[in-house]
């Protein structure tokens, strides 16, 4: 027994040893913290959007803090409201398709539609995106959007084949598809795929059973589900060659970091993400979070969300691009943000190739959430 | 002393006696219940309870049991959860027992105590930041596959296959299990081993004439130990497995995550327990029936 | 027993492969902190130490390290103290429901943390304190107070027994007897027990991520790093923490070593 003693003895002495490296641990770094005590604003959004990146130069401006939750998907948003007490977010990231029910819940405020840049607009019907408006009340501000269509690996599918999203079945790639793991934007490019245009989102139940069959049917090529972050890994290590539901606002960063890894908006149409600023309903701190708004559409704010580390978004405003080419026009061309380019993103959406991304309109988003796990487990 | 002090001497004696154990034992009852079993009753009532606009309401009804249970998707997750945290358990302890065996009986004492002790180490390091490091191992162009090539091999896909599921489980699981096992083996009373080798046993047969045996109890309960930490990981089956397609725990996170079906995750969550429970209660009877003959 | 030397070999060398697996993940990590591409890859990018500065500069480190802290030292003193009373209990007394009260105690680590998780959520968004530093707090000390009572309860399981009965014939009551003769006896298991339940809450990041709500853990960061923003951050963190315990951890070797030597 002698030798579990022991055993019992050194374990001891080095969780010993541990706690007294928690307490020299605890001295050094907070002293510098302890004087400041900025404002926080709890901050409800997608990944990135509260990193030093996007809000450091505006926290040190107005000695506030973000303190932020990140979601990944509309519903998981929605849940995460109903389950917080109400005032919990101050300022709330919001897919546009989603304002709707943020606002028929009551969770968001009214804004004053004269504070913000509405002249300044690259595009008419942005201003009046569909449910941000209601009842000539203003509920939320558009900051930022980006398209999605046929991202893929350039080594293993061509330009011409990701212009349709039949590449997804190219038998070169079984095993090699991913998803991202939300139905939105998954089911959506299937329905765009069975050819139904602009209706995507409006499918009678036969139309909805065609979309189920065609997304099964893709089941055999597809090698795995994926957060962000594994989204991510899989395009930039080969493990994933062409990747559905997502668009530029992945692969771009991987682009940049020089990865031979593109999107495209194919031949059926691609789709739009929108991203807007609510405020939440019964925040204290709706003065702050209007000024964080407004900084957030001015051009530097919009530069920022441009070249966001997280994900890139396309500038809404007129200064935003304009600033845009002028500090990073690699990136502006990159991406089309200028006037005349072929892929310039705003032309696409005038051009009706792309179409806004909705919520089911015949089915409810559970239904298709239902059919979105059966799928995987498929 | 008259009788009466005496009598309201012991009876305080007594009361004294009464708080002493009390302070030991209440705590823990009240602690457990409060924050233990409340919550897990509560689970069981909440999957009764129904979701509307995203906010859940008290009810009782069946719906969710007929939902989840009817589902083919809810039992192809049951069977290969099962499967997985089976098959995970095997190798890890099939793994681990020649490594087992080595420290306890042919390693010095010294060995044996550096070696524990470095089984300890995994403990101090994030799961998390080892199962991201195995999926820059095991990626395509990885760390395993870069080697292969040399050798003109490859490459292989291991991520997101079952194949890295399981090691995603074993680096949850092997340090542990090694642990145990070694304590159950040096346990162990040497001199009938070396008896049944003087005796001209062969190694194999010993092991499993009289050291697996002996070491029953603490075997089974490494055992019991990895099929419940398999069985309950959501890490490995999403990251490196790809979760393809999902087990129970990545069903629940899915759930809870989209469309806030809590009630539907508790009762993938009851499914879950109740299996727990019966695989734990088998092993420890397993572990503790009386050896007959 | 017969010593076969090609045998214990290879015994050894197996004993190095399953070593080997082991570390491979915790060598990796420490690699590519040091690596300068962002997304880790072979062949390796060059050596820079800019993610350590990152994380060195980020704020919400630094706070869900102060929160860490928070939790896992209130955890330890909370699940060592219920484990060294019900320790003590178990091993003084024996009464009728016994079974279903170590049953009670001994539960939760065996059920799946992710269960846990959502179970302690609901409860305590029906209770109203939800996404506090105390709900971790609490639900840590669930999940370690059985691991706390088992290492006072083997120490305890080594004394002598007449050692507290000695005691109170000399006079002593429970109350001083225990604290001259169990407490100290058990000193050793309950700093080590303290130890360990902090390390297990400072390493847990499913309930965390589920009950914290604002309140971000080391391993929440972590988590939300690796489902977010890949990147090695995440080794940094890491490996720091790594670096920091395995430093303490061999001081503790040498400590006790040279007191060894000093007691012979």
């Amino acid at each position: 027994m002698k030798s579990t003693a022991n055993l019992f003895g050194s374990k001891l002495s080095r969780r010993k040893a541990l706690a007294y490296g928690a307490a020299t641990a605890l001295s050094t770094p907070f002293i510098s913290r302890a004087w400041a005590a900025p404002t926080e604003i709890n901050m409800l959004a997608w990944y990135g959007h509260g990193e030093p990146d996007i809000v450091a130069e505006f926290e040190a401006a107005n000695n506030v803090k973000f303190k932020p939750k990140y979601y990944a998907g509309g519903d998981n948003m929605l849940g995460l409201i109903a389950q917080s007490p109400p005032g919990t977010y101050d300022v709330i990231l919001s897919d546009g398709e989603f304002v709707q029910q943020l606002n028929a819940a009551g969770y968001i405020e009214e804004l004053n539609a004269a504070d913000y840049p509405f002249d300044d607009m690259l595009y008419e019907d942005f201003t009046k995106f569909p449910g941000h408006w209601k009842d000539g009340k203003l509920y939320s501000m558009m900051v930022r959007f980006g398209h999605l269509g046929v991202s893929y690996n350039k080594n293993a599918i061509t330009a011409e084949e990701a212009m349709s999203y039949s590449c997804f079945w190219k038998p070169e790639v079984k095993g090699k598809v991913g998803h991202f793991d939300w139905h939105l934007p998954s089911l959506g490019m299937m329905s765009l795929y069975n050819g139904n245009g602009a209706g995507l989102w409006d499918l009678s139940d036969g139309k909805w059973d065609a979309v189920q069959e065609t997304t099964l049917s893709l089941r055999p090529q597809v090698g795995g589900y994926f957060d962000y972050g594994g989204t991510f890994n899989s395009l930039k290590n080969g493990e994933m060659q062409a990747m559905c539901g997502i668009g530029d606002w992945i692969t771009g960063v991987l682009e940049k970091d020089g990865a031979p890894v593109g999107s495209v908006v194919p031949k059926e149409g691609g789709i739009q993400w929108t991203e807007s600023y609510c405020i939440g309903k019964g925040t204290d701190k709706a003065d702050i979070v209007k000024k964080f708004i407004q900084y957030m559409l001015s051009a530097d704010g919009q530069v920022k969300s441009a070249q966001m580390a997280a994900y890139p978004g396309f500038a809404i405003t007129k200064s935003g691009r304009a600033k845009l080419i002028d500090v990073d026009r690699a990136e502006a061309e990159r991406t089309g943000q200028i006037d005349g380019m072929a892929n310039d993103p705003i032309t696409l959406v005038k051009e009706g190739r792309i179409h806004y991304r909705n919520i089911p309109v015949q089915q409810t988003l559970e239904d298709w959430n239902d059919f979105w796990s059966e799928y995987k487990n498929a | 002393m008259s009788e009466a002090t005496s009598t309201t001497a012991a009876s305080s004696a007594a009361r004294q006696s009464s708080v002493f154990k009390l302070t030991f034992r209440l705590p823990i009852i009240i602690w457990q219940s409060l924050f233990f079993i409340g919550p897990l009753c509560f689970m069981v009532a909440m999957s009764f309870f129904i979701v509307r606009n995203y906010r859940m309401q008290e009810d009782f009804v069946m719906k969710n049991w007929l939902k989840m249970l009817g589902r083919d998707y809810f039992w192809d997750s049951y069977v290969l959860t099962w499967g997985l945290a089976g098959i995970g358990t095997v190798v890890t302890m099939l793994v681990a027992f020649p490594a087992a065996y080595t420290l306890a009986f042919k390693a010095s004492e010294a060995v044996r105590r550096w070696a524990i002790f470095m089984l300890i180490i995994p403990f101090f390091t994030s799961y998390l930041v080892r199962i991201f490091s195995w999926y820059v191992i095991l990626a395509e162009s990885g760390v395993i596959n870069a080697g292969l090539s040399y050798l003109g091999l490859g490459p292989f896909v291991m991520l997101n296959t079952k194949f890295g599921t399981v090691v995603g489980y074993m680096t949850l699981t092997l340090p542990l299990v090694i642990i145990l096992q070694t304590f159950a083996l040096a346990n162990i009373d040497r001199s009938l081993v070396e008896a049944a080798f003087n005796l001209g046993c062969r190694p194999f047969r010993t092991i499993y004439r009289v050291i697996l045996p002996m070491a029953r109890t603490g075997l089974i309960i490494a055992a019991v130990f990895c099929f419940i930490l398999s069985f309950g990981d959501f890490v490995s089956p999403y990251y490196l497995g790809g979760s393809k397609p999902p087990t129970l725990p990545i069903l629940i996170v899915d759930t809870v995550k989209s469309g806030q079906q809590w009630p539907r995750a508790a009762v993938v969550a009851v499914v879950m327990m109740v299996t727990l429970f019966v695989v734990a209660f088998a092993g420890i009877m397993a572990a503790y029936r009386r050896r007959v003959g | 027993m017969s010593d076969n030397r090609p045998l214990r070999w290879f015994l050894y060398g197996y004993l190095a492969l399953v070593f080997t697996f082991i570390f491979a993940p915790i060598l990796f990590s420490v690699i590519f902190s040091f690596n300068s591409d962002r997304f880790p890859t072979i062949p390796l990018g060059s050596f820079t130490l800019k993610w350590y500065q990152t994380v060195w500069n980020d704020p919400d480190v630094w706070e869900a390290a102060r929160t860490s802290l928070t939790v896992s030292l209130s955890t330890a003193t909370i699940a060592t103290l219920l484990g060294f009373a019900t320790a003590y209990t178990d091993y003084r007394y024996s009464f009728r429901l016994k079974p279903v009260y170590l049953g009670l105690v001994l539960l939760p680590p065996t059920i799946p943390l992710i269960i846990m998780a959502l179970a302690m959520l609901a409860w305590f968004a029906k209770l109203g304190i939800s996404g506090q530093v105390m709900s971790i707090i609490i639900a840590h000390s669930v999940l370690t107070a059985p691991f706390a009572m088992a290492i006072i309860r083997l120490r305890l399981s080594q004394m002598d027994p007449s050692l507290e009965s000695a005691a109170w014939n000399l006079g002593a009551s429970q109350w001083s007897a225990l604290r001259r003769v169990i407490v100290p006896f058990c000193l050793p298991a309950i700093i080590s027990s303290f130890c360990l339940t902090a390390a297990v809450s400072f390493d847990e990041f499913a309930i965390s991520w589920f009950v914290s709500g604002l309140n971000k853990t080391i391993p929440v960061i972590i988590l939300e790093i690796v489902t977010g923003n890949i990147d090695p951050q995440v080794n940094a963190i890491g490996s720091f923490v790594f670096l920091v315990s395995m430093t303490l951890v061999i001081i503790a070797q040498v400590v006790l070593m040279t007191r060894r030597k000093k007691e012979v």
